[in-house]
């Protein structure tokens, strides 16, 4: 249970992806305009991340560690993780189009994206911190890091859009307004986050 | 077993690199291949040829997400060529051919602010001392004009439009049809959703947007259609119908006969001739 908590603090306050890490701020930026948008790719990164998380630990532990080339973790993880968003965007467009009319536009986006790639890297390295003592990482945990840093992911960026959102009815210098404005929000934003460090 | 220690040889040790890479690339290829083959969607042939002949702009001006949702409304029948005012009249009839239509030869438009309650006709409900934006402004109690559908006058449409096209005067916006090209960008910038497209050559315009009845809107403005239906009787051609308490005029109809513009007790009905005929008058004297 403390791993748990541990593991959902963690990866939604203290360190989130965004906030703490600075991973994905390519559709932090990008996609951040309106609420609707933002919402649908934090739901996309999420699936993608816990799926990514799902298929490349096992090759890694299972495949990559007894064969001896965990020196090819980045590459090959690009390479699975690719291949995968491409597969599940074909997928989902044959099952259910509602879905894809939602989320499938924010798939080819986040092919490799830096937050997906950073969570399955993450979980195979050294997480003894957030785990806790006596606690050995296994697929579980894995799968639960990423899923609670996908939804950390998301929380920013619904927090990111409702504040754009709300700057668009005012009246702005003319060198802040727009892009320039958004840095300065996003910088208020990470601050905030920052204080949840000291609570913990 | 362990690979790097088959060999210290780094030529090897490279080679058995690139093998793994060779290897799970043809297996990923094969998969992703196998993945497609089983999971195909049947586009409809002719959506990718309408997408094909579209402008592309993705503007969003036609309702649709973009140009593929427009062409997939297009295909279905459910949406209508004159929507999209970004694709070229060739390019438009290339996919009347395609959908098997006659490409009726359409009217260019211009957009009109359909209120006249400027601050002489409509009072204020408040003074509004926040952010000069329309926006802002009709996010407090949907603005501070005494009628829930009057023009704000802060100017969102003017700071949005790309010909410089409208003016306001006396909090009211006005667009020049001269320099307007229907784009439609104030359309979308105006939190009220007063700013509507009509035909260039439209004789008359019905200058109100307030579906309140008459006793509300005669409380709150001096010019407001009060919803009494005279224009649609007197009309000799049949062209105006009442609906949601305002008069819908059919420009197919209209011969510009100003009746309605002669009859209308509010004088809200707003003829278009006139301001017609004297733009080329003005431009001989400038």
């Amino acid at each position: 249970m403390a791993t748990f908590i541990a593991i959902v603090l963690s990866a939604v306050l203290t360190n989130n992806f965004i906030t703490a890490k600075t991973y994905g701020i390519c559709p932090f930026l990008g996609v951040s305009k309106k609420t609707s948008s933002a919402a649908g790719m934090g739901v996309a990164v999420t699936v993608v991340m816990v799926l990514a998380t799902l298929v490349t630990y096992p090759i890694y532990t299972y495949v990559m560690v007894p064969l001896n080339f965990e020196f090819l973790e980045i590459i090959f993880f690009i390479f699975i993780i690719a291949s995968l968003v491409q597969m599940l965007e074909v997928i989902i467009r044959k099952i259910s189009p509602t879905l894809y009319n939602a989320m499938g536009v924010y798939l080819p986006l986040i092919t490799t994206n830096c937050a997906v790639l950073g969570v399955t890297e993450l979980v195979i390295g050294d997480m003894s911190a957030i785990l806790g003592e006596g606690v050995a990482m296994n697929m579980g945990w894995a799968v639960l890091y990423a899923l609670f840093a996908g939804l950390g992911f998301t929380l920013v960026m619904i927090i990111m859009s409702g504040m754009r959102e709300k700057l668009n009815c005012y009246k702005m210098p003319k060198a802040l307004s727009g892009f320039p404005i958004s840095m300065v929000t996003a910088c208020f934003i990470c601050m905030a986050f920052a204080v949840f460090g000291y609570i913990v | 077993m362990n690979l790097l220690e088959i060999t210290n040889q780094t030529w090897i040790t490279v080679g058995i690199v690139a093998g793994i890479f060779s290897g799970t690339a043809l297996l990923i290829g094969a998969l992703i291949l196998i993945v497609g083959k089983v999971f195909k969607v049947n586009v409809d042939e002719k959506i990718t040829k309408i997408l094909d002949n579209l402008a592309g702009a993705n503007c969003g001006g036609c309702g649709c997400s973009g140009c593929s949702g427009f062409a997939s409304k297009l295909a279905d029948g459910s949406g209508k060529l004159a929507d999209c005012h970004v694709t070229s009249p060739e390019k438009k009839a290339e996919i009347a051919k395609l959908l098997g239509i006659e490409l009726t030869e359409e009217e260019p438009t211009v957009a009109v602010v359909k209120c006249h309650g400027g601050v002489e006709n409509c009072a204020d409900k408040f003074e509004y001392k926040g952010n000069p934006t329309c926006a802002s402004c009709a996010s407090l109690l949907g603005g501070n004009k005494a009628c829930s559908y009057a023009c704000l006058g802060c100017g969102d449409c003017k700071a949005v439009c790309p010909e410089n096209a409208i003016e306001v005067t006396g909090r009211l916006a006005q667009i020049d049809p001269d320099r307007c090209i229907s784009c439609g960008a104030c359309i979308t910038a105006c939190p009220k959703g007063i700013i509507e497209r009509i035909p260039s050559s439209a004789p008359v315009f019905v200058a109100c947007s307030s579906k309140c009845k008459g006793k509300e809107v005669t409380s709150v403005c001096k010019v407001g259609c009060i919803a009494c239906g005279i224009c649609a009787k007197q009309c000799p051609h049949g062209a105006i119908t009442m609906h949601d308490n305002l008069p819908v005029i059919d420009y197919s109809k209209c011969t510009g006969c100003l009746t309605c513009v002669a009859k209308c007790p509010r004088h809200i009905i707003i003829s278009r001739k006139v301001t017609a005929e004297e733009t080329p008058a003005t431009e001989k004297t400038a």
